[in-house]
């Protein structure tokens, strides 16, 4: 039988995914000392796991390489594709915040406003919704950067606890979108393999439960 | 140079002898099935107005579509899709044709993706429409119209999964949403969004619709489906749906298919659209439907013309990759080589069209030396070089 293919968004939903794997009682320890392998193997349990930046899980799971993928919300929003979201795992919690100067209005004004951002299509949709034309500007690094140095109105980012935020003057002007970890499947292996993905999301599930009580 | 001159446009590729035949053959069999089954082929322009394709719960966007201008500035779009150009010419040129009609298509369509997610900007299209009539056995014969054309793929391991866009719109209709409450419940059901549906319908607490919308995106998968949603459907406004489907899977079943016939009561897209049955068809390896279809009996009034209305298109490069998967692609060798003598090149060409004839698949040799040519048979990987009266092997040939 060809085993379950799951991608993993590396860094932190990794590592919280890998922890909810053992608890689920899968043997996780090539997931744990992982070297420079790429594809990594549960054994006994018919999974596969691929490590992948968040983005790339989408595609891998759109295209059916991989049949079962761990996202944040923020990478499907900003990303779309057609899959199944199947869970809600909890962990990863943040939220889409639009931020602006400390005590400025940034809604003042008849002006077009500038949004600097690392997530265009979150921004726009959000502001599509205001019926509000906005300019865009993509930047890569720390968009906090851009309001202070006067080259946008505001910025739409993940924020977490808000320091960074609050440290360089900047504050929460309204929340876009909660945050959190997601589980897809692709389409046709939902439907080809139901029997073993929904037992696996099942004890996916289970393990949750038993933390959350734990906790 | 100039800049593009070497590349094809982002979404489109040449397809290269094993890709090109294999497309072909795929094609041929589907389109001969076709024909068997008493469809009759028809082929619509490559170019159309955009307003043929502005019609409600139409599948791709405008803003997808590859558009251009006639002489008179009036918007032209690519073919994006079969299906509409047939309607518009079962409203025009084959008005007040004996019903039912029963059509075919083999051609490709377009339209711009999203770039580098790896979709393909055209894509080979065969497909059929049965115009004309809307009744259990008009849908049989689709159905299995569909069956038939997976298993002339090839592949074993195929899926036809059937559902009924019905449920959906019966069930928010009773609800009495907004058009943006509905579709973004719609959306979260299309998309199996468990938790995010539960959220939504937990407001109307109790209410029975809600409580089998919830369930909706769950029920799919064997026989076992109609079990699980008989308990909760019954008694409702969906009932009848639920046992008219149940009735299609039975049929189906005596066709001895098994297992290979599967529900999901949770398939909810085009649902301004489609107006009764809707299926896809999934091969093992590829990670998308390969076929999809379903009933359409509101589409021919958009072009004035009231018809009932039900077909299904097969995406046949996709079928194509998923079958030559790992097969190498190079140039399927001739069975021989005929090389022409300097001098009597003509007997070499007359003694070419005998072999073509009798059915052997033959080559010329373009090289002026015999140890040239048997090079290029050996390079080539064809087994024998000939010419007129001899062989390689040193025997008379005839």
């Amino acid at each position: 039988m060809k085993p379950i293919r799951i991608a993993l968004t590396k860094g932190r939903l990794e590592k919280d995914t890998t922890r909810l794997f053992e608890q689920m009682g899968l043997d996780c320890t090539e997931l744990l000392q992982k070297g420079r392998k790429l594809i990594l193997s549960i054994p006994n349990a018919g999974l596969e796991v691929v490590l992948a930046k968040a983005a790339d899980v989408i595609t891998y799971i759109e295209n059916g390489v991989c049949d079962l993928g761990v996202v944040g919300k923020d990478t499907i929003m900003e990303y779309g594709g057609s899959f199944f979201e199947v869970m809600d795992l909890g962990f990863g919690r943040c939220r889409f915040a639009l931020a602006g100067k400390k005590g400025a209005d940034f809604y003042a004004g008849y002006g077009e406003k500038t949004i600097a951002t690392k997530y265009p299509n979150v921004s726009r949709g959000f502001f599509k919704g205001k019926g509000m034309d906005i300019r865009v500007v993509r930047i890569e690094g720390s968009v906090e950067l851009a309001p202070l140095l006067g080259l946008a109105d505001g910025i739409v980012d993940i924020v977490e606890t808000g320091t960074t935020l609050r440290e360089n003057g900047l504050e929460v002007i309204e929340d876009v979108a909660p945050i959190s970890a997601r589980v897809i499947v692709n389409t046709v292996s939902m439907k080809l393999r139901k029997a073993e993905i929904e037992g696996l999301l099942h004890r996916m599930e289970q393990a949750l439960d038993l933390k959350n009580k734990g906790e | 140079m100039l800049k593009n001159q070497l590349i094809t446009p982002e979404g489109t590729k040449d397809d290269l002898f094993e890709e090109a035949s294999v497309c072909r053959r795929i094609a041929q069999r589907l389109c001969g099935l076709f024909e068997k089954r008493g469809f009759a082929e028809v082929v619509t322009p490559g170019l159309e107005f955009l307003d043929v394709f502005s019609v409600e719960g139409h599948s791709i966007p405008t803003e997808y579509m590859f558009k251009l201008t006639d002489p008179k500035g009036r918007l032209l779009v690519i073919r994006p899709d079969s299906t509409l150009p047939i309607a518009r010419l079962c409203a025009t040129r084959l008005k007040g044709e004996l019903l039912p009609l029963r059509l075919y298509y083999n051609q490709a369509v377009y339209s711009s993706n999203p770039a580098l997610r790896g979709r393909s900007d055209e894509v080979k299209q065969a497909g059929v429409e049965l115009i004309g009539v809307q009744s259990k056995l008009a849908d049989l014969e689709i159905l299995s119209l569909a069956l038939k054309s997976l298993e002339e793929l090839g592949s074993p391991s195929f899926r036809l999964e059937i559902g009924h866009i019905g449920f959906f719109n019966i069930l928010a209709d009773s609800l009495c949403l907004d058009a943006a409450a509905r579709e973004e419940l719609r959306l979260l059901i299309e998309v199996k969004n468990y938790p995010a549906v539960g959220d939504i319908l937990d407001r109307f607490s109790g209410r029975k619709e809600a409580l089998i919308l919830k369930q909706l995106p769950r029920l799919f998968g064997g026989e076992e489906v109609f079990r699980q949603a008989s308990a909760l459907i019954e008694n409702s406004e969906a009932a009848p749906i639920l046992s008219y489907l149940q009735q299609l899977y039975e049929s189906l079943q005596k066709l001895g298919l098994g297992d290979q016939v599967s529900v999901d009561l949770g398939i909810v897209n085009r649902t301004d659209y489609y107006t009764g049955v809707v299926f896809k068809g999934y091969l093992e390896g590829y990670g998308e439907p390969i076929l999809s279809g379903g009933r359409y009996d509101r589409l021919l009034a958009s072009f004035g013309e009231e018809a009932p209305a039900i077909g299904f298109a097969v995406h046949i490069d996709a079928a194509a990759r998923t079958l030559m998967r790992e097969q190498e692609v190079r140039i399927p060798p001739a069975e021989r080589l005929i090389f022409a003598e300097p001098g009597r090149e003509m007997e070499a060409i007359h003694y070419l069209n005998e072999l073509t004839s009798q059915g052997v698949k033959a080559e010329l040799s373009l090289f002026s030396t015999w140890e040239e040519s048997l090079e290029y048979a050996e390079k080539r990987g064809i087994s024998r070089l000939e010419k007129p009266g001899l062989s390689s092997s040193g025997g008379k040939v005839q």
